[in-house]
Formats: structure tokens, sequence, C-alpha cells
């Protein structure tokens, strides 16, 4: 089978999928999106270029963020709210980026955690602007007009057909940028760096690219999220809301495009399934995350895909 | 002063094994729980005091020799995520046993009260606390320096291969740095115990600070984890006085600044 | 190898798709949801209310349970946090299929979730959250309120102000919505009863964030603003270590009179002992002393049997609200949300705390707010109301009028 069709039927499918789940789990599987989205975009950082941010979770905030702010005042164009949100994390990112991207390893990962502990800081205590630690919560959400029916943001359908055509669209975009010529400089950069400085590329600029990028995409999902659970809240700044792409890239896969979405699938399946029996299910999602770690490095998706390759002997991509 | 006992265990740790112990905050956690603990069946703080760090340096022990050691020569992102994943067992493990709400625990008799000095009033055990602190940190700095144990445990940092080569064993080193940071952390966490609610959020809130002192100073760095933790103390006491709203980005922008001005810290050595 | 990236995405959509498989029972049980906090500092709060609910639950299922049908109790925990509360509120009810939900802790949370529970269509009985705007500015048809709220228990504490000496005001309160509303409220109508009261400025007065631990700078900068009168807005394990702190510090040496808003909270006094100073002007949404009433000393009486402690407000407002959405349910003779909706309005009930009303203007029931002094006796382990005041509804409880809300 042609890999375009079997991408055409999935896409399908996920247009399907309102009719055959419950309502529950379309909010669950809107959850898996935003995730996953946030994600890849987090894994053009950590799988591609090599570098941990811990404070991604400020851009994904600060998409949130934005977007709830301008709902409040009325602004209720999703256009708008989208370019306000790309625009926002763009110019904070660039400044992070600039004074983080030189850099290395543990120190890049200590002063993204810094910044974005600013930001969760700034949402938290700010209370006049961002609502303090009980966040924005939003009355009245937009509502779509489509062929003269209204459709709600309150109801899971909806919630659901946003996040997918935004995710697809998201994702889409930044396979493009991975495969490019930028993605394969990036790889590069991961693999060897110094050969890289040799021929002439500049590291700096190539980093803050990424990063920039990386934010941008994560500000995307957090938009998606406020109109998800209509409200914007600091918990989604802080750090301990930043390790979750990096759980889900590992989870999934670091070197794998797609990996950090089947982590995200992984982990809100896993949650799913053990919260029926206890609710103290993050134990389990260590636990479950240790071998990985120490024996699957690649993640369960490139595990799975150097299992393969080597089977057949061929290349994978 | 308790950051800085539980700072200094991360330092070592780092500084030995080249390891950032994300799970550090838990062992904390433990040694206040295994203080409740040992104050219930024998209520008697110092009794706690003494086998509550003891408790938890075996459980360092374990995690050490089952966990750690596959992953000495690995990224220091895999660093990260697995003693990101022992956290979320250990955290996760405390409620299961304790429950998810919060205990508290009396300081001893000799040490509860007040004194005042100059028209301020101190808590007795406050000021025990900040006594402790450099006591332990001149206990360990002499260890490390004067000791022939402290001298190979440096060697080791410094040099692993050399340190193999002229005959040390080094993961046996590497098993015994790693107890004595969670014994640390567990004096911390026994100190903590009669001064805050012991609850399973403790571990969370006290790594990152530490993380910050730990950067502050110097990673791998003993004077230095002492002044980045006085500095953070100070930081928060005066920030709440003068600027109440950003205090709480205080000890982040401090973090800040000296990645963007001296990152190996204001002692460290690369 | 995408080919086998996306076969192994589309099982994994079919998996998903099978574990959603339900199974019905057949004379299905009344689910009723509950969302409390039931981890972190004020996880009390949340244990003491299931406590309440199971000890309902269980009474009404001997007795046949609710128009015959089994009650069934599904406890979700909010961490005090609107994200982890709108995700548990729509487990409950588009996972779990519940009937009506009860509980709510935080204000915060509250605010962020009456949306949702507007467009999820189904009924939320409000037992402790206490910001005035969620049956204020922010009513809507499915939220109702059983408990004291803040702007009745904040007047009970003015109209207590108005006559003390006590001039000058200031506060220290948790930084979000229930600490700024307190103090806001308490503003207003202490300057109604008592013109020449002053209030201190926003910045000699004391907000400290959620979850700060270490409450020494505030008291400090409290204690050196020389107030007459301090408001305390505090709850649950803040409260707690507040009141160890500032008893360290010479706080409570009877230089200022002292008003903590929820002081009398079982999960408070329990956790201090003999810790808590004797003399201080306490609120509660209920208290297990107050009411001579045979209902309240039957459930003291029952309560002390089964969980050996007494009933916290908490516990009082999650039993009480299962006994209120029984009696809505038996009297439209239905458990369609909407008809409950219906008889919630206007319904007339007497609980251990005495008769409240919900009045169908608003959904906030007009119900006595109750303080007391503390005092240590030899019977109980820890601080009890001696003497103990209670305020009417009618007198602490804002005409519909001032409240913002209109659904009649």
């Amino acid at each position: 089978m042609n890999k375009k069709v079997l991408f055409g039927l999935l896409i399908i499918i996920l247009f399907l999928v309102p009719y055959i789940f419950s309502e529950y789990w379309l909010l669950i599987l809107s959850e898996i999106l935003i995730m996953g989205l946030f994600a890849i975009s987090f894994n053009l950082l950590f799988g591609y270029s090599g570098l941990l941010s811990f404070g991604h979770a400020g851009f994904f905030g600060l998409g949130a963020y934005t977007a709830a702010l301008l709902i409040q005042h009325n602004i209720t164009s999703i256009a708008i709210i989208i370019l306000a949100g790309i625009i926002i994390t763009a110019i904070i990112s660039l400044i992070i980026g600039f004074l983080s991207v030189k850099h290395d390893e543990i120190y890049f990962a200590m002063i993204t955690l810094a910044f974005g502990m600013m930001l969760f800081t700034i949402a938290h205590n700010w209370t006049s602007l961002t609502g303090g630690s009980d966040g924005l919560p939003l009355m009245t959400m937009p509502v779509i007009k489509i062929a003269g029916k209204k459709f709600s943001f309150f109801n899971p359908s909806v919630i659901y057909y946003f996040t997918l055509i935004i995710t697809t669209i998201s994702t889409f975009i930044l396979y493009r940028i991975v495969n490019s010529h930028f993605g394969l400089i990036l790889t590069g950069m991961r693999e060897n760096k110094e050969r890289l400085i040799f021929s002439g590329a500049n590291i700096r600029n190539i980093r803050l690219f990424a990063f920039v990028v990386s934010a941008i995409f994560s500000g995307i999902a957090g938009i998606i999220f406020c109109f998800f659970s209509s409200m914007a809240t600091p918990e989604s700044m802080h750090w301990s809301f930043s390790a979750k792409p990096v759980i889900m890239s590992v989870l999934g896969g670091a070197e794998v495009f797609l990996g950090p979405l089947f982590g995200s699938i992984v982990f809100y399946v896993l949650e799913q399934i053990i919260r029926q029996f206890t609710d103290n299910w993050m134990i389990f999602l260590g636990i479950f995350l240790i071998p990985i770690v120490i024996f699957f490095p690649k993640g369960i998706v490139g595990t799975f895909l150097k299992v393969f390759s080597k089977e057949k002997g061929g290349n994978h991509e | 002063m308790l950051l800085f006992l539980i700072s200094a265990g991360l330092s070592t740790v780092f500084g030995v094994m080249g390891i950032l112990n994300f799970a550090h905050g838990s062992f904390y956690m433990i040694g206040a729980y295994l203080c409740m603990e040992i104050m219930h069946i024998v209520p008697n703080f110092w009794l706690g005091l003494i086998f509550a760090p003891i408790g938890v340096a075996i459980l360092g022990i374990i995690v050490e020799k089952t966990l750690l050691n596959k992953i000495y020569n690995r990224d220091v992102t895999f660093q990260l995520l697995l003693t990101f994943a022992i956290l979320l067992i250990l955290d996760d493990a405390v409620r299961l046993i304790w429950g998810a709400g919060y205990h508290i625990v009396d300081p001893p008799k000799i040490l509860s009260g007040v004194f005042h000095v100059f028209s301020n009033t101190y808590p007795v055990y406050r000021v025990f606390i900040i006594v402790m602190g450099p006591v332990v940190g001149i206990g360990l700095w002499a260890f490390f320096h004067y000791t022939k144990y402290g001298k190979i445990f440096r060697a080791a940092a410094m040099d692993r291969e050399m340190a193999e080569g002229i005959g040390l064993n080094v993961p046996a080193i590497f098993t015994a740095v790693f107890a004595l940071g969670t014994y640390l952390a567990g004096v911390g966490g026994a100190l903590a115990a009669p001064f805050q609610s012991v609850a399973p959020s403790m571990g969370e809130k006290i790594i990152i600070e530490s993380f910050i002192v730990v950067v502050v100073g110097g990673l791998g760095s003993f004077p230095g984890a002492f002044v980045g933790a006085l500095m953070l103390g100070l930081l928060e006491s005066f920030g709440t006085e003068l600027i109440g709203e950003i205090q709480m980005a205080l000890p982040y922008m401090l973090l800040a600044l000296i990645l963007l001005f001296k990152p190996t810290g204001l002692f460290g050595e690369k | 190898m995408k080919k086998k990236i996306l076969l192994i995405l589309l099982g994994v959509l079919l998996t998903i798709g099978l574990i959603n498989v339900n199974i019905y029972a057949s004379k299905r049980p009344v689910k009723i949801g509950f969302i409390y906090i039931l981890s972190g500092p004020f996880a009390t709060y949340g244990q003491f209310a299931k406590k309440g609910a199971l000890m309902a639950i269980d009474e009404i299922n001997k007795s046949g349970g609710i128009l015959g049908h089994p009650v069934k109790a599904y406890f979700e925990d909010s961490t005090a946090k609107p994200a982890v509360a709108l995700r548990a509120i729509r487990k409950l009810v588009l996972q779990k299929k519940v009937d009506i939900l009860i509980g709510l802790d935080s204000s915060g949370v509250a605010k962020s979730v009456v949306g949702t529970i507007e467009q999820l269509k189904t009924p939320l009985i409000i037992t402790h959250a206490a910001t005035p705007d969620v049956t204020g500015k922010q009513c809507n048809r499915y939220t109702f309120r059983i408990s004291v709220n803040l702007s009745q228990n904040v007047k009970a504490a003015a109209i207590l102000a108005s006559k003390m000496k006590a001039k000058k005001w200031t506060t220290i309160g948790p930084a979000y919505a229930f600490g700024f509303q307190s103090w806001e409220y308490f503003q207003k109508y202490l300057k109604q009863l008592k013109p020449d009261a002053e209030f201190f400025p926003k910045d000699k007065v004391a907000f400290p964030p959620f979850k700060t631990t270490d409450f020494s700078p505030y008291i400090t900068k409290v204690m050196n603003s020389h107030p007459d009168g301090v408001l305390i807005s505090l709850w649950g394990g803040n409260l707690v270590n507040f009141i160890r702190q500032a008893k360290d510090m010479g706080f409570f040496n009877g230089k200022y009179q002292v008003l903590i808003t929820l002081g009398a909270a079982i999960e408070v006094l329990s956790a201090l002992g003999d810790k808590m100073p004797e003399g201080l002007w306490v609120g509660t949404r209920y208290w297990f002393l107050a009411n001579n009433s045979k209902v309240n000393k039957k459930f003291v009486k029952d309560y002390y049997k089964r969980y050996h402690n007494y009933p916290s407000y908490n516990a009082h407002g999650a039993y009480s609200a299962v006994y209120v959405y029984k009696k809505a349910a038996e009297k439209v003779k239905s458990l369609n949300k909407e008809k409950i909706v219906k008889a919630l309005e206007g319904l007339s009930i007497e609980l251990p705390v005495g008769k409240i009303y919900i009045r169908p203007q608003d959904h906030q029931a007009v119900t006595d707010a109750t303080w007391g002094k503390t005092k240590f006796t030899k019977k109980y382990p820890f601080a009890i109301l001696d003497p103990i005041k209670v305020f009417p509804g009618k007198e602490v409880t804002r005409p519909v009028t001032l409240t913002g809300c209109n659904l009649k």
C-alpha cells in the first residue's frame, strides 16, 4: 500500500472518530493530540537538535493565556487568536532563545528552566493581568459559524474537530521543516557538531531558529488547549508540565518524527487504564519509564523501527 | 540552611559521579516521613534525626545499585530522565504508603519556643537549623579534604579512568558517594519535619531550589552550595519585604543571571 | 517503514475503541459525583467531606435508596487546580455518567468550572467554595450552593467587628479569589456598620501565595504595621502553618483583635491541638455544638460512632448535600436533571446546621453563619467555641438584587 493512501485513510478515520467514540474519549483524544503537538514541537529541539529545554511549558502557557485574554476581550476570530499567539511566542522565544542557545546540555536545560519558571511566576502572581493562581476562566467561548449552523466550543465534538484540524496542519508544517534542508542541518548538529562548524554553519543561529519554531508550535498547542478547557491556568507553565513532552518524546522515540505523538498516546492510554484501578498512576508511569530509559533509549517506536530495519536489512528514514 | 544540606548532597553526587539527581528532593521527603514514623514508635526526635537518614541512605544504595549504575556512561539527558522516573515512583509511593494528606511533627521540647534578640523574635528551632548547616558543612569539607576516603572520592571525581587505573574500586566509591548524598538529603528531611508540615509535595518544592543553589554555587562545590543557599534564603526573606509579587521569581532570576554571566557557578571550575 | 507506523496508529485507535465498551445494569443506581481536594495541604477537607458523604449514602441505602434506586458514589480529586477539576468533572459526567455533582472546596476552581457545568447540563451542589460570584455575577441554572458563602460569613465578621473597639483593620489572606474577596466584602460591610473604621492600603496588607509554607515575612509585615484588628482568611494547611508560626512570634499576645473566618474548621483545630490560641474569634460553616436540634444531635452522635471524630463543616456539607438531593428527587419523583434543577429551586430542608432555604433567584441557600471564641475544655481534645454566636441567615444573606444574579 502506498504511504499516502495509508495516511489518507488514517485522516479519514480520525474524522469519523466522533461517530464511534463516546464524548469522554473525544476529549481524551483531543488531549492526546494537543500534547502530541506540544511534544513533537518540543522534540524539534530535543530529538533533532539535541537540546533539552525544561521551560517549554512557558511557551505553551503563553499561547493559552494569549488566547484566553483575547477571548475575554471579545476577540473571537480564531485566525487573529492564532496569529497573535504566533507573534507573541515568536518574540518571547527569540529573546529567551537568544540568551539560551549559547549554552550546551545541562546549562541549556537549567537556563530554559529558569526562564520557564519566570514566565510561570508572572502568570501566577500578576493577578490583575493573568488572574493569578486561579487563572483565566472563560465564561463564553467563541462560536464558529459554518454554513449557517453555530458550533459551540463547549461541545466535545467541536473541540475534537478543531483540535484535529489544527494539529494536523501544524504537524504537517513541522514535518516539512524537519525534512527540509534545515532539518538535515539540525540532525547533523546533533550527531556531530564540530564537523558542522567546520563546514561553515552558524550553530547559534540554527539553534535559535529551531528554538523559535519549536516555541511557536508549542504556543499553538497552548492555544488549542485554551479552547479545549475554556481556561488558561499557570500550571500549564510550570516545570512539571514541561516534563510531559520530555516523557512523551522518550517514550515514543525522540529520533522518529511521530515518536512523541506515540508517546502521548501511550501516556494517556496508560493513565486511563491504570486510573480505573488506582489514583496513584504516576508510580506506574515511573516504573514503565525506567526500562525504556535504560534498555530502549530510542523509545517504543524508535526501537521497533530499529528492529524492523535490521530484519529487512534496508534503510529506514 | 536546610537548603544547604540538601544542595550539598546534590552537589557532591554531581561532583563525584556527574549525575544530577532529580529525585534528590524525594529522598529528602522520605527522610522527613521516616523521621515522622520513627517518632510514632518512639516519641524522640533525636532518634528520628539519627535513624531516618540512615534509612534514606539504604534506599539510596538500593537505587544506585539497581538503576543508576546502568547509565553512568550516558548522556546527561538520560540521567535526568531516569532520576525523574525515580522521582515519580518515590513520590507516588509516599502517597500510597502515607496517604495524600499532610502530617505534623513536633520539635523536641528543648528546641521549641522562641527567644528574643533586639526586639525581634526567633523560633529556637530555626536557629538550631541555622547552626546545623555550617556544622555539617564544615564536617563534610573536612572529610573531603583531610581524610583518606575523602581524597579517594575527590580523585574518582576528577578522573574516573585514572582512578580505576590506580586500583580504586570506582563502582563502590560511586555507591558510597550516592549513599552520602542521600544521607544528607535525609538529614535535611528529618530536620525539616518539625518545621514544615510533612506532605507528599515536599520533594518537588525543594528540588528546584536545590538545583538553583547548586548551579549558582557551582556544580560540585561545597562553599558554592553554602553561598548559594545563603543567597537564596536571603532573597526569599528580603524579597517578600520589598517586592512581594515578583518574590517567587527571584531565585529563577538569580539562576538566569549566573548562567548568563558565569555558567560554571560562583565557585565552580570546569 | 512509515507504513508500519501508520498501521500501528490505526491499531491503537481500534484498541481505544474496544476499551470504550460500556455495560449497563438493570435497576440502575443513582450516581453522585463528588469533587473535593483529596491531596496536598488541604487534603483533610476532601477526606472529611468523603466521610460525611459516605455516611449519608449508607444511611440512605439502608432505608431504600433514592426513589428505590441504590446510591453509588464516585470521588475525584480536584487538587485545588481548575484544569484538573475540569478534567475530573468531564470524567464524572461523560464517562461515569453521574446524575448530579456535589463538591468543590476551592473558590478558584468553582469560578473556573461553572461555565462547563452549565454546558454539561448537570446540576452541581456546592458545599464549601465560598466565592459569592458563582451565585452572583456568574450564576447559572445548574449551580447551587447550600453552604455559607463568603459574603454571609464576612457579614457576620463585620457585625462582630463593629462591636469591637478596633478601628484600623488589616488582613492576611491567600492570594486568590477567596482571600481578595473576603477582604473586599469585609471592608464594604464594616464601613456600612462602623463608618469610622479604617482599612490599610494594598501595600500594607498581606496576601501570601497559596503555596506558601513559611509565613514569617508576612507575619512580621503585619505586626510591624500596628493594626487594631486583623481579618484572617487563610484556611486549611495554610492556616495551620500560620498559626503555629505566628504564635511563636507573639502574634496572638492580645495586641490586636483577630477574626479568623474559617478558624473553626475541625480540620484545622484538631491539627493544631493545644497549639491553638484561646480567646480568638473564629468562623465556620457549621459547628457541631451550635445547634441543639434533634437532627443535629443525631448526626453528631452517628458520625462520632462511625468515625470516632466530630463532624467538620466539610463533612456536614457533603452529608447535607446528599440529603438535599434526595429531597429534591422525591419532590419531583424523578432523577431527570432538568426536573432536579426545578426541584432544588425554593427547596427548604432541615439540616444539622439548621433550616435552610434555597433561593430560586440565585440558587444560594439562606443559612445561618456561626462564629465563636476558642476555648479549651476537658471533654474535647481540640479547642471548641465558647461563647457561640449564631447569625440568622436572614440577617447575613444579602438580597438578591445586590448579587448581580437573577435567574428568575
